[in-house]
């Protein structure tokens, strides 16, 4: 006999990008995956990071594939799109943390604006979490790529009306992000849709944990925001989701470790692209629509689970 | 309605539409209907006309039907003594003004002269509008000012805009007096002008005070989302203006027709008008949040009142104290050798009390330091310090009042070098060495709890004002009132009981890692955790409305010995995820409440004892139940319904609804002498009210005994009323 659920509620559907390349994500009918029970019209697409500086503190397996673009944003964003096949570039504005470059939302705009004009696929911009630095940087970041309909974050709690504003402002998404925290990221996703913004321009980021580095608190976090969806029919956790999983996997021990120094661990390179796999391959079964990774090798297995799950 | 105003304000719309008929016309005939007709930079046309029209100007033939509408909606100009006009009429009438003076304005970009010359700006690019409307939306830009005309001096205006800008309140100028605007004065005065600086003139003639209302359209349809369609957006879009954009109209000197007609037509987007002279005022409220039209204030006082008036929220992004503030301060101690004088304590008379009053009772912002300063206090000195909170607001309640108050010590305990404890007259503070170098002062005091409170507070707190005492005759008046207050506030709270109030608050904030927890708080029901009673469930949820303290309507009594409620089932069944049916809030044995894991305490029965035991968290031995608090709190938490084990608040233990259900209080057979102690007064006045004044010493604890057997010997020997009582296992 079969048995089947039946729920009532359903995720909403966003776009980000506009044109022949923008991407949709969302619509699910069911629990992650449960293909017997519902539909999926959109598969979970995966975005590479670009970084607005140079970054000093990476693996060299992580550098290697893009050693020649390092230190050009621009030529970076490109690389992704048009030689590891990106579905959206994640622009991360990491010279602005005040620990580590403290530059200007005035001093990252012509960045913004050149990666944003010279890609065609969708643009996601990411702050680094410091709410009154974001609180400055973003709303320059979201003019600098305004009519590109964008996905702005992250809106945090201390910072929401400022960067949501920003990203209602100038025509894009944003992404509510909430310490793993199912009361926080739906009383975000309340908040910001006061403001204004409509939810099929929310992306909830719910936090992402690395394996081994809290993915199971991540996962069950994400799973009671689905529950919550399809069981509860709760409209304010019926968003899509966003995880960014390359900058919390490639900076864990079992990651950075060279094989130098842990020869029993192996490879560095397999190591830590498997770890970046695996954590994106849970977290579409926990719900996931957008991926934000870095190894190129990692988005290749990953593209080839959701091939096997999806067909 | 004054009909002085509306004769006016219709006067003034009639004479603004024959002058943009007139220029309208003009352009017609010099360029012919397809010339192009925009203000520069915006994808929302001639936006005023957009967003209540829904009529998209693109070239000079685009216009007449805007005229046409204008036309329609300008009343007839009443007769001398022959009717009262309607306020309608006389909204129509700044409607059809506004639509006049955009006309008027457009036709200057079309034939001259050019309206950006010299200091005026002319209209606004959409970017602007954009980056101008996250600082609205964010809330630090509380709002925006149009004035329209001049103030009677160049100083007034400097002092004006110099009081506008301090509140981050962006000021829009148009419009003279007696050929005179405000921006030739601030221009006379070297006053820089412009959009980084919050300074906007606009232009000379009084139709470009339209601009600011084009900024407000355009600020509804990009961040309320609202595209132009007909009336029903029109309306949308006039209501996003009234609830939203926090914007007034200062009216400076004369105010004639046209200017009474733009003001009526700031009216309609919710803006009230304040005005300097002594015009006719419009004060009940309709279709402003709260007055319409202030007459006769004076210029010192204009910019309080337009705050007052429309509502508006300064947010202080900095608190003007000489040393660092912040929540890693909190924990500070200051010792005696590091400090540098003390209040309170016992040493010296203090008291800290927050009151409600009148709004017009305020003088918004004032601090005063009644008493000597800090630099005639001598170093490692008490000295008496009492500090009164005046606060008013729309939606202040009496009870938020302790609430409030409560809130003083760590605000005060987040200065750096600042260490405070206690409440009320038992309050104790100390200011370090340090922090008297840096120039910390007794004002400062003042400066923090207005910062913070108005700050923390918004949906609350409109004004505060604060007196420092450090004269000890001069506040004994005061601290006998307050503690008048404080007697009159216990018998408050002592006489909140469930059936006295039809409404409890749930409280899920523990639901992140107990996620089918709930906490119903009623009066006599705090949280477990201790942190929130009812009073302070009341004021969370009016401070943050979407937050995790909502109202519970009790609804139909289901039971009431063991306090259930079907409106309280309901919403623990819709809270709980569907895991709890039904809850008894006076009871432990049957359907109980569910416990996240942060209790003070844990309730658990000893069957054998035919009574309970509660032991406080602090407490690490063994109880007589056979687990220590640790292991209790381990089968106890986690949101699942344990009979037999309650998670509570220390007040509750002393609540006349305490276990009701199994009898009460007198069920209580063991609890930790520290608890004990901690709880003695309270557990006294519960004993005495019970009419067993002896009962706390029947009352085992670790010192009798940490097994059952122990416990039953001892109620035995000291003849305990849980003995007589029906058995607890039913």
């Amino acid at each position: 006999m079969e048995v089947k659920e039946t729920y009532n509620g359903k995720i909403r559907e966003a776009t980000i990008g506009l044109g022949d390349t923008a991407v949709t994500v969302g619509g699910e009918t069911s629990l992650p995956l449960y293909m017997f029970e519902g539909t999926a019209p959109n598969k979970p697409v995966i975005a590479l990071e670009v970084y607005d500086t140079k970054p000093e503190d990476w693996p060299e397996a992580a550098v290697a594939p893009y050693a020649d673009v390092l230190d050009d944003p621009v030529k970076w964003a490109l690389k992704c799109q048009d030689e590891y096949k990106a579905d959206m570039i994640c622009l991360n504005l990491a010279s602005t943390n005040p620990s580590t470059g403290d530059r200007t939302g005035a001093d990252i705009a012509p960045i913004v604006k050149a990666v944003s004009d010279a890609i065609k696929i969708p643009l996601i911009v990411y702050g680094t979490a410091n709410a009154d630095k974001d609180a400055e940087v973003m709303p320059k970041a979201a003019e600098a790529c305004q009519g590109k309909r964008a996905l702005i974050g992250p809106v945090e709690e201390e910072n929401y009306k400022t960067v949501a504003a920003a990203a209602l402002g100038f025509d894009h998404l944003a992404a509510p992000h909430s310490p793993i925290d199912v009361n926080i990221a739906k009383q975000l996703n309340i908040l910001i849709t006061q403001l204004g913004l409509a939810p099929e321009r929310v992306i909830i980021d719910p936090t992402t944990g690395a394996l081994g580095y809290g993915l199971e608190y991540c996962y069950s976090v994400m799973e009671r925001l689905r529950l919550a969806a399809m069981t509860q029919n709760d409209s304010m956790t019926q968003m899509p989701m966003i995880n960014q999983i390359g900058r919390e996997v490639w900076k864990a021990k079992e990651v950075k470790t060279p094989e130098a120094d842990e020869p029993a661990w192996g490879d560095a390179e397999t190591r830590g692209v498997l770890w970046e796999a695996l954590t994106a391959t849970a977290l579409i079964m926990a719900g996931s629509n957008i991926l934000v990774m870095r190894h190129p090798k990692a988005v290749e297995l990953t593209r080839q689970f959701v091939a096997a799950l999806t067909g | 309605m004054s009909k002085l105003i509306a004769t006016s304000a219709i006067r003034g719309a009639h004479s603004l539409y024959n002058r943009a008929e007139a220029a309208y016309n003009a352009a017609l005939a010099a360029k012919g209907a397809d010339e192009p007709v925009s203000f520069p930079d915006t994808a929302y046309y001639l936006p005023v006309a957009y967003a209540l029209l829904a009529i998209k100007v693109k070239t000079l033939g685009d216009i007449k039907p805007v005229l046409a509408k204008a036309k329609s909606m300008l009343p007839e100009i009443p007769a001398e003594g022959a009717w009262l006009p309607y306020l309608g009429n006389t909204l129509d009438s700044g409607i059809a003004a506004l639509l006049s003076e955009e006309i008027i304005e457009a036709m200057k970009y079309v034939m001259g002269p050019n309206p950006v010359e010299g200091i005026w700006l002319g209209a606004t690019d959409d970017v602007i509008v954009r980056t101008q409307g996250i600082k609205l939306v964010d809330g630090s830009m509380p709002g925006f000012a149009a004035v329209v005309g001049a103030a009677p001096t160049t100083e007034e205006a400097v002092k004006l805009a110099t009081e506008l800008r301090e509140r981050n309140i962006l000021l829009f100028m148009a419009g003279e007096t007696d050929g005179k605007t405000m921006a030739d004065q601030l221009n006379e005065a070297g006053v820089e002008m412009g959009w980084d600086v919050y300074l906007v003139p606009f232009g000379r003639d009084i139709s470009a005070a339209v601009y600011a209302l084009g900024v407000a359209a355009r600020a509804a349809m990009t961040f309320g989302g609202i595209t132009p369609a007909g009336m029903k957006e029109a309306r949308e879009i006039l209501m996003y203006n009234k609830n939203r954009v926090f914007a007034f109209v200062i009216a400076l000197g004369d105010v004639d027709d046209e200017k009474y007609a733009t003001a009526a037509g700031a009216i309609n987007f919710g803006f009230p008008v304040i005005a300097n002279t002594d015009i006719p005022q419009i004060l009940p409220t309709g279709i402003t949040t709260y007055e319409h039209v202030v007459s006769n204030v004076p210029l010192d006082k204009i910019v309080d009142t337009a705050v007052e008036v429309r509502g508006i929220k300064i947010k202080i992004t900095k608190i003007p104290i000489p040393v660092s503030f912040g929540s890693a301060f909190e924990g500070e101690r200051i010792r005696k050798e590091a400090m540098f004088v003390e209040f309170g304590g016992q040493k010296s008379p203090a008291f800290e009390y927050l009151r409600m009053r009148d709004m017009d009772d305020i003088d918004n912002g004032k601090i005063e330091v009644i008493g000597p300063e800090i630099d005639q206090m001598e170093e490692g000195k008490a000295y008496p310090l009492g500090i009164l909170i005046e606060v008013a607001g729309r939606k202040m309640q009496s009870d938020f009042e302790p609430v409030l108050e409560r809130q003083l010590h760590h605000l005060v305990n987040g200065a750096e070098g600042i260490w405070h404890m206690g409440q009320r007259d038992m309050n104790w503070m100390r200011i370090s060495k340090s922090a008297h170098d840096k120039g910390f002062k007794i004002e400062h005091f003042g400066e923090i709890l207005k910062a913070k409170l108005m700050d923390d507070f918004p949906a609350i707190v409109d004004k505060i004002q604060i007196k420092l005492y450090t004269d000890a005759d001069k506040m004994k008046d005061v601290l006998e009132e307050a503690r008048a207050a404080f007697i009159a506030r216990d018998e408050r709270v002592a006489g909140l009981i469930d059936e006295s109030v039809d409404t409890f608050y749930s409280c899920t904030l523990c639901q992140s890692f107990a996620p089918n927890h709930v906490c119903v708080i009623s009066p006599e029901r705090l949280g477990l955790c201790g942190a929130y009673n009812w009073l302070d469930a009341k004021a969370a949820h009016e401070i943050n409305p979407t937050g995790a303290n909502q109202p519970i309507i009790k609804g139909e009594t289901i039971d009431e010995r063991r306090g259930q409620w079907s409106g309280v089932n309901e919403l623990v069944r819709a809270k709980s995820n569907n895991s709890v049916q039904k809850v008894n809030a006076y009871s432990i044995m049957e359907d109980p409440e569910t416990s996240c894991g942060c209790f003070e305490c844990v309730v658990a029965i000893l069957p054998i004892a035919n009574g309970v035991m509660v032991v406080n968290r602090e407490h690490t031995g063994e109880t007589p139940v056979g687990m220590k608090f640790s292991s209790l709190a381990g089968s106890v938490g986690g949101g699942a319904q344990t009979p037999g084990f309650l998670g509570v608040g220390r007040q509750y233990i002393t609540s006349g609804k305490f276990i009701a259900a199994e009898g009460g209080f007198k069920r209580i057979v063991w609890m930790p002498k520290e608890l004990k102690e901690a709880l003695a007064g309270q557990l006294k006045k519960r004993s005495e009210a019970l009419g067993l004044p002896d009962f706390v010493d029947m009352i085992a604890d670790e010192t009798i005994g940490t097994t059952e057997e122990e416990v039953m010997e001892y109620m035995a020997k000291v003849g305990h009323p849980a003995l007589e009582m029906d058995s607890l296992l039913g």
